[in-house]
């Protein structure tokens, strides 16, 4: 009797477990639900929202002209997955720069005023996310301008989805020459690619001291690195410096001193190379302990992040990086070079509208970094094209983005016709000085003087 | 043409880096020789040992030699815990499962130190400055590192071979059921083994944190789980003072070759220098399949 009222007992007891963990199931799953189109909908709202605001547009504004449409821009970022970090930034940039221009009275296509909505699904760091995105923003969300997701790799998915259906497509956070050599019409890259990432530090040897003659070059084994060597290799020979040394280490080398050794008597002018962040630390702190001299080091990644002087202290004296972009850059409508003309925020505005964006999105008092930077230059480059074309037929636009040249909070935006690479945006040279970053390169841009020879 | 001062340099870089791949490597030996368990969470053991210097150094200021007391003891606890909660009823099992099992611990510390650290590669500055050793400037921590690792190779060996405790292991190495007969309390030499070949490995660990004092992150030991059955196959698995000079050897060889490789035009020595090092192994191996120092 008592065994089988223990065995009764027992099997409710899991019949209810059962049950509660259904039920809670579902309700998870119904939250899952709710909140996922929540969180794509709020900032880039379909076509209801966009009537409600263009209602209030008009209520607010007063205006008698009732012509306000809405302009959809769209996007496959991460939000999740391993860029999280960074495609949450890229989208505050994008937001921030979206903002601002429907502050600015939107832009005018045709006599009709168009404030803009950015519309963007999470694609979880996935490469198939990425193209059945896409997809679905140019089939069912009938968006023809996009921004690429972040990273080459996603770029590289996402191009040929964006191609097929002839949908222009900004690429941001994809640095790679590769995908641009491969014929795609309508993909257009902002950020300067891999191969120009220390042309800019090259400059600024070559305009203050003439006599600097050569260059030893010490890089990672990937893509990448390989891309920004071969690059600066190529660069450096055109300017006239000699090559000296150009030598690679593998991705997950501990110890580059055999590689560092011979740099020792051979005294270049000119050390330049590193890959991404821990072999860049390893790389800095090495130099430093072999004692290598060189009038300028100037290392790829690693010393832009704030831990690189916390790891390194006195040895990251002096080094030099090249970055898209720092938020202590001064480009301004002043400082507009010839043939180029100002568009979008003052630096100070960018910033001012992507700490609001980033507190409505609960992230905090934070800094934009270049990620965000880069996604709203695309933002940008993209309204103006749109504007200058008088059309939102995607091929006049791309036609017009060839004759575009913008200068703007993120400095010099130009695309190659050919290809769609970026070669107007020039990389900015910061430096350590005395624990902290500055900008040194280009002038325009400047906060001190380069530190030179590095002691 | 080959540079001699370039030989000289990669020949001290290559010993010191030899002596710390070897003291990274005894640990694992040892605990195959007592154990016949071949550890394949070994590098996670070096990564904990690691992450005790970077810790202890940069938040509380501990010079890191006097870490690797800390990381000793950090080693003989998880050696112990590990061993009553896995590893002890696995002694008998099949190779799979204590493969498996030892796997399994190396990634649950992996993931554990990733939980609170973070997954970014961190690094400290403990600079000594530098010293001339046959007319090449080496860091001093190196060298230090280096002395260290020699110094706790002796501790090891004096444990082994001067100590009742050592005369039960070798004797447990020998023949199990021998030494059981005559009152060897088996599962304790088990135990004491494991925890003494998981210390070593942890101050290993600490012992490369200041040798390299950068790159340190929770993945950072998987190259050291590799190269370190590389050098234990290329030793006879279970040698310990064999490991150690094995360990060395390779540390020599990995840099040399790059010498070698680099007087050959368009090509890129570094990156090749690993597939010249098991090169090596393979052409140990077809002579003497048991290793270098086993009998």
């Amino acid at each position: 009797m008592a065994g089988k009222t223990l065995y009764l007992g027992v099997g409710i007891l899991i019949i209810i477990i059962l049950v509660a963990g259904v039920f809670m199931m579902q309700g998870g799953e119904e939250q899952a639900t709710q909140t996922t189109p929540q969180e794509a909908q709020t900032p880039a709202a379909g076509a209801e929202t966009g009537t409600k605001q263009e209602a209030q547009e008009a209520k607010t504004e007063t205006q008698t002209e009732a012509e306000v449409e809405t302009l959809v821009i769209g996007a496959p970022l991460s939000l999740s997955g391993k860029y999280a970090k960074e495609g949450e930034m890229s989208l505050m940039g994008a937001l921030a720069a979206v903002k601002w221009i429907n502050d600015n009275g939107g832009i005018m296509v045709n006599g009709k005023k168009y404030m803009l909505e950015f519309k963007f699904y999470d694609d979880e760091s996935n490469p198939d996310r990425v193209t059945s995105i896409v997809e679905r923003l140019i089939t069912q969300d009938g968006v023809n301008f996009l921004l690429a997701p972040y990273s080459s790799g996603l770029t590289a998915k996402a191009a040929p989805v964006a191609e097929r259906y002839g949908a222009v497509m900004l690429s941001h956070g994809g640095a790679s020459d590769k995908i641009f050599q491969q014929g795609y019409d309508y993909l257009v890259q902002i950020l300067t690619p891999a191969s120009r990432y220390f042309t800019s530090v090259l400059d600024m040897v070559k305009a203050v001291d003439p006599e600097a003659k050569t260059v030893a070059i010490v890089y990672k084994e990937n893509e990448f690195s390989r891309t920004v060597a071969e690059g600066a290799r190529a660069y450096a020979e055109k300017l006239g410096f000699e090559v000296v040394y150009f030598q690679s280490y593998p991705a997950d080398a501990q110890d580059l001193t055999p590689v560092l050794q011979p740099l020792k008597d051979m005294q270049p002018d000119v050390l330049i190379g590193g890959g991404h962040f821990a072999d860049g630390q390893l790389l800095a702190r090495q130099i430093n302990e072999l004692g290598i001299k060189a009038k300028l080091i100037g290392i790829l990644v690693a010393p832009a992040l704030p831990d690189f002087y916390e790891n390194l202290g006195e040895a990251a004296e002096g080094i030099v990086y090249p970055s898209q972009w720092e938020p202590g850059v001064t480009f301004s409508p002043d400082t507009t070079p010839q043939g180029y003309e100002w568009y979008g925020p003052t630096v100070d505005e960018f910033i001012k509208y992507f700490k609001e964006v980033a507190k409505e999105r609960g992230k905090g008092d934070i800094m934009p970094s270049y990620h965000a930077a880069d996604a709203a230059a695309a933002i940008l480059f993209l309204a103006k094209a749109i504007e200058q074309a008088n059309s939102l037929d995607p091929d006049d636009v791309r036609q017009a983005m060839n004759d575009l040249a913008l200068f703007t909070f993120y400095g010099k935006l130009k695309i190659d016709p050919e290809t769609g690479l970026q070669i107007g945006h020039d990389m900015i040279v910061g430096q350590w000085q005395n624990g902290n970053k500055v900008i040194v390169w280009p002038k325009e841009a400047a906060q001190a003087e380069p530190l030179y020879p590095r002691p | 043409m080959v540079d001699v001062g370039l030989v000289v340099a990669n020949l001290v870089y290559g010993l010191l880096i030899g002596i710390i791949y070897g003291i990274a490597t005894v640990g694992l030996n040892m605990i195959f020789g007592v154990l016949k368990i071949v550890n394949v969470g070994h590098g996670a053991f070096i990564m904990v040992g690691a992450y005790v210097t970077l810790l202890l150094f940069t938040l509380a200021g501990v010079t890191p030699p006097l870490t690797i007391l800390a990381s000793m003891a950090v080693g003989i606890g998880l050696g112990l815990i590990f061993y009553y909660l896995v590893i002890k009823y696995l002694v008998d099992a099949p190779e799979l499962a204590t493969l498996l099992a030892t796997f399994a611990i190396g990634v649950l510390l992996q993931e554990i130190v990733k939980a609170f650290m973070g997954a970014d590669s961190r690094g400290f500055t403990w600079n000594l400055g530098n010293v001339e050793v046959a007319g090449v400037s080496v860091a001093l921590s190196k060298v230090v590192a280096a002395l260290f690792s020699i110094a706790l190779l002796g501790i090891i060996y004096l444990v082994i071979y001067r100590t009742k405790l050592g005369l039960a292991i070798r004797a447990v190495v020998q023949d199990r059921e021998g030494a059981m007969v005559v009152g060897v309390d088996v599962d304790r030499i088990y135990a004491v083994s494991f925890a003494l070949g998981i210390m070593v490995t942890v101050a290993s660990g600490s012992i490369l944190a200041m040798y390299l004092q950068s790159g340190i992150h929770p993945y950072m030991g998987e190259i050291y789980t590799l190269k370190g059955f590389v050098i234990a196959v290329m030793a006879g698995l279970g040698s310990i003072p064999g490991a150690f000079i094995a360990g060395i050897l390779f540390g020599l060889f990995e840099n040399l070759s790059y010498v070698a490789l680099q007087s050959i035009e368009g090509i890129q020595p570094l990156v090749l220098t690993r597939s010249i090092a098991f090169l090596l192994l393979l052409i140990i191996l077809l002579v003497k399949p048991s290793g270098l120092f086993q009998r």
